[in-house]
């Protein structure tokens, strides 16, 4: 199953909207990342099941900045082009481990009523 | 690396991010793009497949437009590049570019401020006319369903009269016959001696049907107006009109009962009529009270005597064409009935609002074509500047083109500005236009009742708004299409110096310049024709000599000065003293004067020359003048003489007759001695006999050519009364007045005396409209011809400008300074040329519609015309020979080292 936000039908937008807040917030819990850098690790990590473009992807992450869960600045590393770095904030963190606990809860709700097993 | 920042900012556009923000936001997707794109590369993708994919990224169609919309912050400051917009956006975009225009315009207050000028002119000068117009033509009358008004007049188009006043006998025919009218009433002219309240007063008034009031739909402020029972001899009831009750009564309510003293009857006062009451018709004068109309027996059955003005008010359902039919019919019957009358009288009902403003239209509207030459002047002008500008601000356009903006927004963003320009002008216009409006009314004749309703109302000021608007829209499109066509390439290639606007612009310029000098020139041209015909009219001789002349009225109580005798006496004593006067060459007494009174006319008959048909029968008008008239009007007398002082009613009637009267009558012969008489041969008048031939006079206005006219001496007219002095002086006119006027007041301390003038003004107000079209006209001539030459040297200044490096080449290269003049002239020359060819041939179609206004000269008089190419040619010539000595004066080396 390929998730792509761009054919995304209505009625599950909204589900995979909390769902893209969740493994934004999750990649940047452990260290700052820039948006490709963000895109490429969804892809990777779905094994290419959920990808972000970058009409997506951005919006998303100028809201979560703008809810001030994550912030961005802008980086220079000699040698390279400055990049914009976003990191996990305080509330940011809250909010995921929030999240996290609720996104649970929520599968494993789910995998008992579809009677999928936990792999 | 392909550039996706384009693609990005395009869709970014509609945002109106502020612009830092967006930049950096171009900046990171920018990125994320070309990394999408080098790592499709390699992994083996083709350049143009890789691009293809990173495109892609973006092609989610409105995500990137919408999403971070609930994120971002609006720009609040500084647009640049605005791109696609929506209707959504669009207020938010007006806003946005009033803001930014209102700084581009603060940014150069100069050409701000001219620009806000030329256009108050213009659009001033619309609205004060428009005013005018909106007033006189276009508001309906003051009174009740003003469209089913008309005026009923006698057709005597067979002796000149094709509007003719009824006789009292037709008009209750008609009045009783006709069916097409809910009703209809006549009002007849008819002045009152006002005594026994402060100083005696000579008042306008008339005569009307009870009914009037009622049918025109107005009643009354105070009291009452007319019942029909009012409507009988000996009932004597006035209705005041608001002015007087004003100014004579002090506006006092309890005037309602009281009694005057008018012509030295009582009459009681029953109503007073709201402020706006003018009555309608003919009488160039305003009425200040009326009486009931009440025809005596006598008067009631006269068909011969033609004085009255009727109007009528159309049933509803019937049309005008109905009615005039069915007039016609009746008209056609009483012809038949009463040969000796009303042989080839028709009838002729004329709507009452063509009937009072049918004068004044041809002339109001060739004002108000003027008035919108100028503007259009104005805007050309407007537009060449913002062309001139929009050249500069190339670099400005170029770049907001380049990151984006649409060109379509671009040119909204120059509109926005010019219909800006447009609204303040129009602001500073209204102002002019009030000062305008106050000047405007003291030229308007007064013989236009309409001139108190003129002013700036809701109506002006809508027809204000719409102009401006239309007029920015106007003005502002050329330098919209213009700048918005910009080729971004060659403006690059210019490496951002200010430049020309390119050959387009150059063009544009020139055109709006052609359009100025040919609409300059058709203005100029109706103004020219005016004034020429109106030096005419005032070079015409009419017949007497105007200067040194004072006149007044003096109307004798009917009451006080009942007979012949006694008016005689009254006359007779004041010409004596009033001749003793230091100063008075002579003085006459007369009845009325030339250009105040249209004359009445009378059938005559000669002796030994049987009486032709009646309808074949010569009208001659006839004025009732004293001893020594012509002598003191300076009216020659061709063969015979002037009544002297020993003419008295014991003399043997005679009777002077004009050029025209014996050439008509007795062709080749002498007149004098001869004897006619008034009405039929068969009629109990007396014979007259002819004393004296004088030249002919233009008695009724100075254009209309003179009629057969007779002379009468009032000493020997039982019933026609003179009421007015001539005196001419050696000294100012004027100067006399007050001595004039005691001495009559010496004789008789109640006599009123009205309208002391002197027979110049007179004659000034006899040519006043002609006067007021011709000075208007030449105002905005000379406001087209001033702005027209500001915009040629505005042209030719910056096309000198923008040659210093050409003409710094030619010189360095030996052109001499004539040549580089010779040249540049020519090249404003050329322009003008082209402007005036054009303008010639608008003027030829258009002053055609003027053709009603002039006098004495055609719609295309070649002198005219060639007149006004002189003067045109030489403020062109003079306008480019400023800029021209310029560019002579142009440096070769400083020219060359500026590129």
């Amino acid at each position: 199953m390929t998730l792509t936000y761009m054919a995304s039908p209505v009625p599950d937008r909204e589900l995979k909207k909390g769902s893209a807040e969740l493994m934004i917030l999750s990649l940047l819990e452990d260290q700052p990342r820039h948006g490709y850098d963000i895109a490429q690790l969804i892809d990777l990590r779905s094994r290419g099941a959920i990808r972000f473009n970058v009409a997506s992807l951005y919006p998303l992450l100028y809201r979560l900045e703008k809810r001030n869960w994550i912030s961005g600045r802008w980086v220079e590393k000699p040698g390279q082009r400055r990049r914009r770095y976003y990191r996990l904030t305080a509330s940011g963190k809250n909010v995921l481990s929030k999240q996290r606990a609720g996104w649970r809860d929520f599968v494993e709700a789910i995998n008992l009523i579809t009677g999928i097993q936990h792999a | 690396m392909p550039d996706f920042k384009i693609d990005i900012r395009a869709r970014l556009a509609e945002l109106g991010l502020p612009p830092t923000r967006e930049t950096e936001i171009v900046e990171e997707l920018s990125q994320h793009l070309e990394e999408e794109y080098e790592r499709a590369l390699s992994s083996g993708t083709s350049e143009d497949e890789a691009r293809q994919q990173a495109l892609e990224q973006l092609n989610t169609p409105d995500l990137l437009g919408r999403e971070p919309k609930h994120v971002e912050r609006r720009a609040s400051q500084e647009p640049i590049a605005s791109g696609e917009q929506r209707s959504v956006n669009f207020f938010a975009n007006l806003m946005q570019d009033i803001r930014y225009a209102l700084r581009m315009l603060a940014k150069n207050p100069a050409f701000t401020a001219i620009a806000i000028i030329a256009l108050a002119l213009g659009i001033g000068a619309n609205s004060a006319i428009f005013s005018v117009v909106d007033a006189v033509l276009l508001r309906p009358l003051p009174f009740k369903h003003p469209e089913q008004l008309v005026m009923v007049w006698e057709n005597a188009a067979h002796m000149g009269f094709p509007k003719n006043t009824p006789a009292p006998a037709n008009f209750l025919d008609w009045q009783k016959q006709s069916r097409s009218f809910t009703g209809m009433a006549a009002m007849a002219e008819r002045s009152f001696n006002l005594t026994g309240v402060g100083e005696p007063e000579r008042l306008d008034g008339r005569r009307v049907s009870a009914n009037l009031l009622d049918l025109l739909g107005v009643p009354a402020l105070l009291g009452r107006t007319f019942v029909p029972d009012d409507d009988r001899p000996g009932t004597h009831v006035v209705v005041l009109s608001y002015s007087l009750w004003q100014r004579r009564f002090g506006s006092d309510p309890a005037v309602i009962g009281r009694a005057l003293a008018l012509n030295g009857e009582s009459y009681t006062v029953v109503g007073v009529m709201p402020h706006f009451v003018q009555l309608p018709g003919f009488a160039n004068r305003k009425d200040q009270l009326w009486v009931p109309i009440a025809f005596p027996p006598d008067e009631a059955a006269q068909r011969g005597n033609h004085f009255l003005e009727v109007i009528a008010r159309l049933k509803s359902g019937v049309t005008l064409k109905q009615a005039q039919a069915e007039m016609e019919t009746i008209a056609a019957r009483l012809a038949g009935q009463y040969p000796d009358y009303n042989t080839r009288i028709g009838a002729v009902v004329v709507p009452l609002h063509e009937q009072v403003v049918g004068d004044m239209k041809p002339a109001l509207l060739v004002l108000l074509g003027a008035v919108a030459f100028v503007l259009l002047i104005s805007c050309a002008n407007v537009a060449n500047l913002l062309l001139a500008r929009a050249a500069v601000r190339q670099k400005e356009i170029a770049l907001r083109l380049a990151i984006g903006a649409s060109r379509a927004r671009l040119a909204r963003q120059f509109l926005t500005e010019s219909v800006l320009l447009a609204l303040f002008g129009a602001g500073l216009g209204l102002l002019l236009a009030l000062a305008g409006i106050r000047i405007l009314k003291t030229f308007i004749p007064s013989t236009i009742s309409q001139v108190d309703a003129i002013n700036i109302d809701a109506r002006v000021l809508i027809f204000t708004a719409l102009v401006a608007l239309v007029t920015g829209i106007a003005f502002g499109l050329a330098p919209a299409i213009h700048g918005s066509h910009l080729n971004l390439n060659d403006t690059l290639k210019e490496g951002g110096r200010d430049s020309s606007g390119g050959h387009k612009g150059n063009r544009a310029r020139g055109m709006l310049v052609i359009g100025e000098v040919a609409v300059s020139f058709v203005l100029l041209v109706g103004a020219g024709l005016l004034i020429n015909s109106f030096l005419h009219l005032r070079n015409l001789d009419p017949g007497f000599r105007v200067d040194h002349l004072l006149t007044m009225k003096v109307d004798l109580s009917e009451v006080k000065y009942p007979d012949r005798d006694r008016r005689a006496a009254f006359f007779d004593e004041v010409i004596r003293r009033v001749r003793a006067l230091p100063g008075v060459q002579s003085a006459a007494v007369a009845g009325n004067l030339p250009l105040t009174y249209n004359g009445d006319s009378m059938s005559i008959s000669i002796e030994g020359v049987p009486d032709p048909p009646p309808d074949q029968q010569p009208d001659v008008i006839y004025r009732v003048i004293g001893p020594d008239y012509f002598g003191t009007m300076g009216i020659p007398v061709i063969r015979g003489r002037d009544f002297a002082d020993q003419d008295k009613a014991d003399a043997k009637d005679a009777v002077v007759i004009s050029e025209k009267t014996a050439q008509h009558f007795w062709p080749g012969q002498d007149p004098i001695g001869k004897r006619l008489k008034s009405g039929s041969i068969k009629s109990n008048t007396p014979w007259r006999e002819v004393i004296g031939i004088v030249k002919d006079v233009r008695q009724n206005d100075l254009i209309a050519p003179p009629k057969m006219e007779m002379y009468f001496n009032y000493h020997q007219l039982k019933d026609l009364a003179a009421n007015a002095l001539v005196i001419r002086t050696s000294i100012d006119p004027m100067s006399l007045a007050a001595s004039v006027r005691n001495v009559i007041w010496s004789v008789d301390k109640d006599q009123t005396v009205a309208d002391i003038e002197t027979m110049d003004d007179i004659v000034a107000e006899a040519v006043a409209r002609q006067r007021f079209s011709m000075l208007l006209l030449g105002l905005f001539a000379v406001l087209a011809l001033l702005l027209a030459s500001v915009g040629i040297y505005g042209v030719m200044s910056y096309s000198v400008a923008q040659r210093t490096r050409e003409i710094g080449i030619r010189i360095a290269l030996g052109a001499r300074r004539a040549d580089v003049l010779q040249m540049t002239v020519k090249q404003g020359l050329k322009l003008v040329g082209a402007g005036m060819v054009l303008g010639l041939l608008a003027a030829f179609v258009l002053t055609r519609v003027m053709a009603s206004l002039l006098f004495g000269i055609s719609a295309t008089d070649p002198i005219t015309f060639i007149g006004i190419s002189l003067v045109l040619l030489a403020v062109a010539i003079l306008a480019s020979y400023i800029p021209a000595l310029r560019a002579t004066k142009v440096d070769p080396i400083i020219a060359l080292r500026a590129q």
